[in-house]
């Protein structure tokens, strides 16, 4: 009850295993995108999944991503507070508490190839690339392609197949 | 022409039986064959699809839409023999399923081994298989999808129509093969046959079995049976011919034998004939000569004239049984039933009537009860006489005299009658001089008569058609036998 009463966002309700749902999902985005070489070659030695904002998966996410690998690297969580840390990050979760701040962080990421992703309303029409949606109390996520091309992002056809909606030019095949 | 059908169908018969056997056979294997290549063609057909619909659906169960997998699954109406497909999530919840209105779902799903990625089942007119869908290594999730085997079965009826009708066609094909090659492997064997047959029911040489154009050995084979006919033929002609001239030569034989014994008797028969006359003037005119010295005489002239009167009586009696051998030889035989009892019992008188020395002798006669034969009552009483004489001849010595006749029946219906004595006996070794003419075991002194006895004996039982025989030991009596064929009328 108490975690409950933690998550209510726009008379959706936010159940704790949802963020277990999320954080997978956070994870599983990066198999079905390819990021650019030259961003690639200027990473460090670990991938880093960054959390911007204050934290809603608590452990969660550290204990999800234990241990995965992608392209042979160790994934590492990384949690920032200004978006201009996020230039080493693969893959950025805006948290809710950044909802004022949304716009400012997207334009300092810019063209920077960063998958972001957000559970808050409206992310992809801001320009945001993938927004978490709940449909049917299931986890969904909308994508918003161009947004991901403008970043040099290829997203799978098969990431968007599953999405419940895709922004942009690309429409994947029923 | 039984045989004939029954070599030709039976060639008809092996025929068709090897090449419907070869034809089955053949037919077998390619059905196994093709019913396992057609089994794995379905297989990898379904795992193919299997791996497409995997692959398709991982995101769909990586985040969680299953209607994305169901559009996946859908992909699958394009093949009209899957009856079931399904996509379940790791924990065994259906994710995704597929099912055509038509057909119902008739199997499980395959269990997978756990180092395995697909696993397979045939059950029934089914198929299923199941594979794990992986991504980046890991399970997440699994597909099965179940097959009819509509096509396999069609297939079927489709390979076992056209076994059918390559049967039929070969069968034919065999047929008309053998009608062929009875006209050449069948006929001459069954001509040969037939030639074979007449030989040994006709037992006709001459016969020769036609040669025609076949195949070798039968040639070989034909030819080999005329020659084998051939060379019995001559064998039998060339046997025929030494029978023949055997049988000349032997009627040739006996015809100078039969004259040269009818020319010996009648030589006997005139010289003892022409004997007696000058024999009875020695006699006659001793017995004047003795009448006319009547005491004139000494003892020693006396003595002369005895001897030469005796000598002359004993030569007259010699002459007499030549006279009476040649007549048994010659004479004609009459056969008529006789009662051999009564022909021992006249025997028996006579001799005791006529034979000298018998006064004062004490006999102990034993005569069995003796059948009836067939044949000369004279000749037969003489024979008899004679072992009668001869038996009550040679027991003198003994105090009391056994003399014993009877008969028995032998199994091939001859009749043997025997005389048993207990008087001197003979020695074994003489045995075969017995029965010959004027031939003496004993000196005249000894035991008197001329020794023509047992030889009529002989010569009456062989015009019989019997043998005679004699049985003896010294001091131990001696046993005469003679037999007489009873069948005489074959």
């Amino acid at each position: 009850m108490k975690q409950l009463s933690l998550a209510l966002f726009h008379g959706q309700q936010t159940r704790p295993q949802d963020y277990e749902v999320k954080a997978a999902y956070l994870f599983n985005f990066g198999r079905f995108a390819t990021w650019p070489g030259s961003a690639t070659a200027a990473e460090g030695p670990s991938i880093n999944v960054c959390v911007i904002g204050r934290d809603p998966f608590g452990t969660v996410l550290d204990s999800t991503l234990a241990g995965e690998t992608i392209d042979g690297k160790n994934v590492a969580v990384k949690r920032i507070i200004a978006a201009k840390d996020a230039a080493g990050c693969r893959i950025l979760f805006v948290s809710a508490s950044e909802e004022l701040q949304v716009s400012q962080i997207l334009e300092v990421i810019g063209r920077a190839a960063v998958l972001t992703v957000s559970d808050l309303p409206g992310f992809t029409a801001r320009g945001g690339m993938i927004q978490f949606v709940l449909q049917d109390n299931r986890v969904r996520f909308e994508v918003n392609l161009a947004a991901a091309e403008q970043a040099n992002l290829k997203l799978s056809s098969e990431l968007l197949k599953v999405a419940t909606t895709v922004r942009g030019t690309f429409r994947p095949a029923e | 022409m039984r045989r004939t059908r029954s070599i030709a169908s039976m060639l008809t018969s092996v025929n068709m039986l090897v090449s419907g056997v070869a034809l089955l056979l053949a037919a077998v294997a390619l059905g196994a064959y093709d019913r396992s290549s057609f089994r794995e063609g379905t297989l990898r057909s379904l795992s193919i699809q299997a791996q497409i619909i995997a692959s398709n659906s991982i995101s769909s169960l990586v985040f969680n839409d299953p209607s994305a997998a169901q559009a996946s699954l859908a992909a699958l109406k394009a093949s009209p023999n899957i009856v079931a497909a399904h996509i379940e999530t790791l924990d065994g919840k259906l994710f995704a399923r597929y099912q055509p209105a038509t057909l119902g779902h008739a199997l499980a799903a395959p269990t997978i081994a756990p180092n395995e990625v697909e696993a397979w089942r045939l059950e029934g007119d089914g198929i299923a298989l199941a594979r794990m869908i992986a991504f980046n290594g890991r399970a997440v999730g699994r597909v099965s999808i179940e097959s009819n085997l509509n096509d396999l079965t069609a297939r079927r009826a489709q390979y076992l129509g056209i076994i059918a009708t390559v049967l039929i066609a070969s069968m034919l094909a065999a047929l008309l093969v053998s009608l062929f090659s009875h006209r050449i492997v069948s006929r001459p064997i069954v001509n040969l046959a037939a030639i074979a047959r007449r030989v040994s029911h006709e037992k006709d040489y001459a016969v020769r079995a036609p040669t025609a154009a076949s195949a070798n050995e039968i040639v070989v084979l034909t030819d080999a049976f005329n020659e084998m006919l051939a060379e019995i033929q001559r064998r039998d002609n060339s046997l025929h011919d030494a029978r023949n001239s055997l049988e000349t030569r032997v009627q040739q034989r006996t015809a100078d034998l039969e004259a040269a014994n009818q020319e010996l008797e009648a030589f006997t028969y005139s010289v003892s004939h022409d004997l007696r006359a000058p024999l009875r003037h020695v006699t006659g005119f001793a017995a004047l000569l003795a009448g006319h010295l009547q005491g004139q005489l000494d003892a020693q002239g006396d003595r002369y004239l005895q001897t030469i009167t005796k000598a002359a009586q004993r030569m007259g009696q010699l002459i007499d049984d030549l006279l009476a051998f040649s007549r048994i030889s010659r004479g004609h035989l009459v056969r008529r039933p006789v009662n051999l009892g009564e022909l021992v019992h006249e025997a028996r008188q006579e001799v005791l009537a006529t034979d000298t020395g018998i006064e004062g002798r004490n006999i102990e006669w034993q005569i069995s009860d003796l059948p009836c034969v067939e044949g000369d009552p004279a000749m037969l009483r003489l024979a008899l006489v004679n072992l009668l004489s001869n038996a009550v001849k040679y027991t003198a010595p003994r105090a009391v005299a056994r003399i014993e006749v009877g008969s028995r029946c032998e199994t091939d219906g001859e009749i043997i009658v025997f005389v048993r004595d207990n008087g001197v006996g003979f020695e074994m070794e003489y045995v075969d001089k017995l029965f010959g003419v004027f031939q003496r075991l004993h000196s005249a002194d000894q035991f008197e008569g001329t020794g023509i006895g047992l030889a009529n004996v002989k010569r009456i039982v062989q015009r019989h058609g019997g043998r005679v025989w004699a049985e003896g030991q010294p001091d131990h009596g001696a046993v005469f036998s003679f037999s007489l064929p009873t069948e005489r009328r074959s």
